[in-house]
């Protein structure tokens, strides 16, 4: 098999994505645990726990960028 | 812009014996918010003791609470008067408790029977299979009897060969067995049936025959259930008898216990107390004329401006929201990141533009667009809360901007309405003969201008144009943040904090203005002004500053996501097309099997997709006001205005 730039290119794509994808997984499961036990204690925290959930999502944003810019 | 509404602290003062009337009245205004006591060692008030019936009252609200609990009642229509209330609240709340308890107990008693009943016939079961009378199986002097299950099936020959054919075997369904030997063999024949997986059935104490005993058992069982049906609509019935009692109790109830521990939060000497708190400014006269008139004059109200110079106190000033119209319903978007301080301004007027505006160039689609109007109108119409009526209102607005960017797109739930063409292949479009119109102007090399514009086909235009709106709402919130730290903490600080960065944005733009057209004056100039910029920033914000420069290009890169969420629905819907009709089966191959699996993977790929498409878009568009932009001027973390008193709604004075 031979590796063509196309095919290259696609990997690229793939591991741009798979890897943000993952990281923003690992790092909103940490925050997300975090943020329910503390709403746990104080309910009006909701907003809050929230952003900090979804701060991470710019990470794969980023990675999606990259792979429509490769 | 809308500031929280102005507040005053007003002190109230006055002997013990008015301390009742007050309490009274201040509940009944429901405008003054009280400030809790903080009580010293040595401080001279002390926390007060609460009112002689507030221990009665939360007896009877625990009381209330844990039947309402049992019975699920959470809603009434009917509103009654509070002199009827008290005077029959005793009596029926006995009864009602009385009533329940019994019926509760009976309840429990019967569902344990009931419990037995199975179980009983449970262990009656591995008798079956001889249904000799239940004397026969123990009390013998010469024989051993087993019975029970065995995982594996007996042979019968071999139980003959063991016991010279002395034995009586039955056998029933689900390997139960009884079987009778002498003495003699009782070894030999345990260890067989040992062998087997032999389980011991322990012999009921009960007369007669197992068959019998089963009927009997099977009729109490009914007649058991029976009873606890005709029970379970006796408790229907007291729901429905006493539903509207029980709400108007709880709030009857709720009233009083909140009055009475009032005391707890105020201070107090022997013979006098003093109540700290907070009051609309328009709303003061209306405090005093009432406390006035209630306490004839004998209880001393001090008014007291905000003094804003104090950090302290501006942090403690209880904040109401002061917007009209619509804006209003954008309040609970603002407390749910957190409500603003005192000296603040309320950005709900702001998010009523930025969050619809946001969300409607992420979702962009007119289907989608309609069916949560839908969805959002008929909640609207179904549940009456004010709660949910904001809720709804917010995602109405945010509807009716999704539905206009979706006519831009030209999107029909994730399907282009317009054909298009390009380079040599079309592309069908939902709506036949309508073709999208190409001009003849370009930013992005090999992307020209069209209507609708294809979001798959216009990638790196919209991806631009995304940066450029971050950096125009960017910019807008330093704008705000602007104002409002000119009016917390003057100008000088408003121009050092937020002024800097438009210094340095305009020394980047003359900067690379100059690099491009070679011109190293432009360059170098652009580059001071930019450090100017820096510097500024530096005595604006401290070190904190300057650090937060990389994450300005962080924050504007950011609002790509409102393509890349866009998009993602779109592709998503694509690949579930292709896995669907493609992969796991196409029309060329004929009907079959494979059909239903690919219309299934079909149907639930694209409920899926609906679902993300609907929480995507406002969890997006919330986080580009909570965190991009609410990070460049609003910092929040007031007190929610929270008024001594109660909303009535289940009783009336």
């Amino acid at each position: 098999m031979e590796l063509t730039t196309e095919a290259v290119e696609a990997l690229s794509k793939a591991i741009a994505i798979s890897l943000t994808g993952f990281a923003t997984a690992w790092a909103q499961k940490v925050i997300a645990t975090a943020g329910i036990g503390a709403m746990v204690e104080d309910g009006s925290i909701f907003g809050k726990a929230l952003v900090l959930t979804v701060l991470p999502e710019t990470i794969v944003i980023f990675g999606l960028v990259v792979a429509l810019l490769i | 812009m809308t500031r929280p509404e102005k507040m005053v602290r007003a002190t109230l003062a006055g002997h013990k014996r008015y301390l009742e009337p007050l309490i009274d009245v201040l509940h009944e205004l429901n405008i003054y918010h009280v400030e809790d006591y903080v009580e010293d060692e040595d401080s001279f008030f002390k926390i007060g003791k609460p009112i002689g019936y507030g221990e009665d009252v939360s007896r009877k609200l625990v009381k209330v609470r844990s039947i309402s609990n049992y019975l699920d009642v959470n809603k009434s229509d009917a509103v009654i008067n509070t002199d009827v209330l008290s005077s029959e609240l005793n009596t029926r709340l006995e009864k009602l408790d009385k009533d329940i308890s019994e019926k509760n107990s009976r309840k429990n008693a019967l569902e344990n029977r009931l419990k037995e009943i199975e179980s009983e016939s449970e262990e009656l079961k591995p008798f079956l299979s001889s249904d000799l009378n239940m004397d026969y199986y123990s009390g013998y002097e010469t024989l051993a009897a087993y019975t029970g299950t065995v995982s594996k099936p007996i042979s019968e020959e071999h139980i003959r060969e063991i016991t010279n054919s002395s034995y009586l075997l039955y056998e029933g369904a689900g390997h139960t067995f009884s079987l009778f030997v002498p003495k003699e063999y009782e070894r030999a024949v345990y260890s067989y049936i040992y062998d087997l997986g032999y389980r011991e059935s322990r012999i009921p104490d009960r007369q007669g025959k197992p068959s019998d005993l089963l009927r009997a058992l099977e009729a109490e069982k009914a007649d058991v259930s029976t009873q606890l049906e005709t029970l379970d609509a006796d408790i229907a019935k007291l729901k429905e008898e006493y539903g509207d009692f029980i709400m108007a109790s709880d709030e009857f109830l709720t009233i009083l216990s909140e009055k009475a521990e009032l005391p707890l939060r105020i201070a107090t000497s022997e013979n006098a107390f003093v109540i700290d708190g907070w009051v609309p400014e328009n709303q003061f006269d209306l405090l005093a004329a009432a406390v006035n008139s209630k306490t004839d004059n004998r209880v001393y109200i001090q008014k007291q401006e905000v003094n804003l110079s104090d950090e302290e106190e501006v942090l403690k000033v209880p904040i109401k929201h002061n917007n009209k119209g619509f804006a209003k319903n954008f309040e609970w978007v603002v407390d749910l990141y957190s409500p603003p301080v005192y000296t603040e301004i309320d950005p709900s007027k702001i998010l009523m533009m930025s969050f619809p505006l946001i969300y409607g160039l992420i979702l962009g689609d007119m289907g989608y667009a309609l069916v949560l109007l839908s969805l959002a109108l008929l909640v609207k119409k179904f549940l009456k809360s004010e709660a949910i009526n904001s809720m709804m209102n917010v995602l109405i607005a945010c509807q009716i901007s999704a539905f206009i960017f979706g006519f831009l797109y030209g999107e029909f739930m994730g399907m282009p309405l317009a054909s298009y063409t390009g380079d040599g292949v079309t592309y069908p479009g939902i709506i036949p003969g309508f073709e999208t119109i190409i001009f003849d102007v370009s930013i992005v090399p090999g992307e020209f201008f069209m209507f609708p514009i294809h979001r798959t086909h216009l990638m790196y235009t919209i991806l631009l144009a995304t940066v450029i709106f971050g950096l125009l709402h960017l910019n807008f919130g330093y704008l705000i943040g602007f104002f409002n730290l000119k009016n917390q903490h003057g100008l000088k600080e408003a121009v050092f904090a937020k002024g800097s960065w438009f210094v340095m944005q305009i020394g980047a733009i003359i900067a690379i203005a100059g690099y491009f057209i070679d011109n190293k004056i432009l360059l170098v100039l652009g580059a001071l002004i930019f450090i100017i910029g820096v510097i500024m920033l530096f005595l604006g914000e401290g070190i904190q500053g300057p650090i937060e420069i990389p994450g300005f290009f962080g924050n504007m890169l950011s609002y790509t996501r409102i393509l890349a969420v866009g998009l993602s629905s779109i592709y998503i819907a694509s690949t579930v097309n292709s896995i669907a009709f493609e992969m796991i089966w196409s029309p060329s191959s004929g009907f079959g099997l494979m059909t239903i699996v690919a219309i299934f993977v079909f149907v639930l790929g694209h409920t899926i997709n609906s679902a993300l498409s609907i929480i995507a878009p406002g969890l997006h568009a919330l986080r580009l006001q909570y965190v991009e932009f609410f990070g460049k001027y609003y910092s929040g973390g007031g007190r929610m205005y929270n008024p001594f008193g109660y909303k009535r709604i289940y009783t009336e004075e």
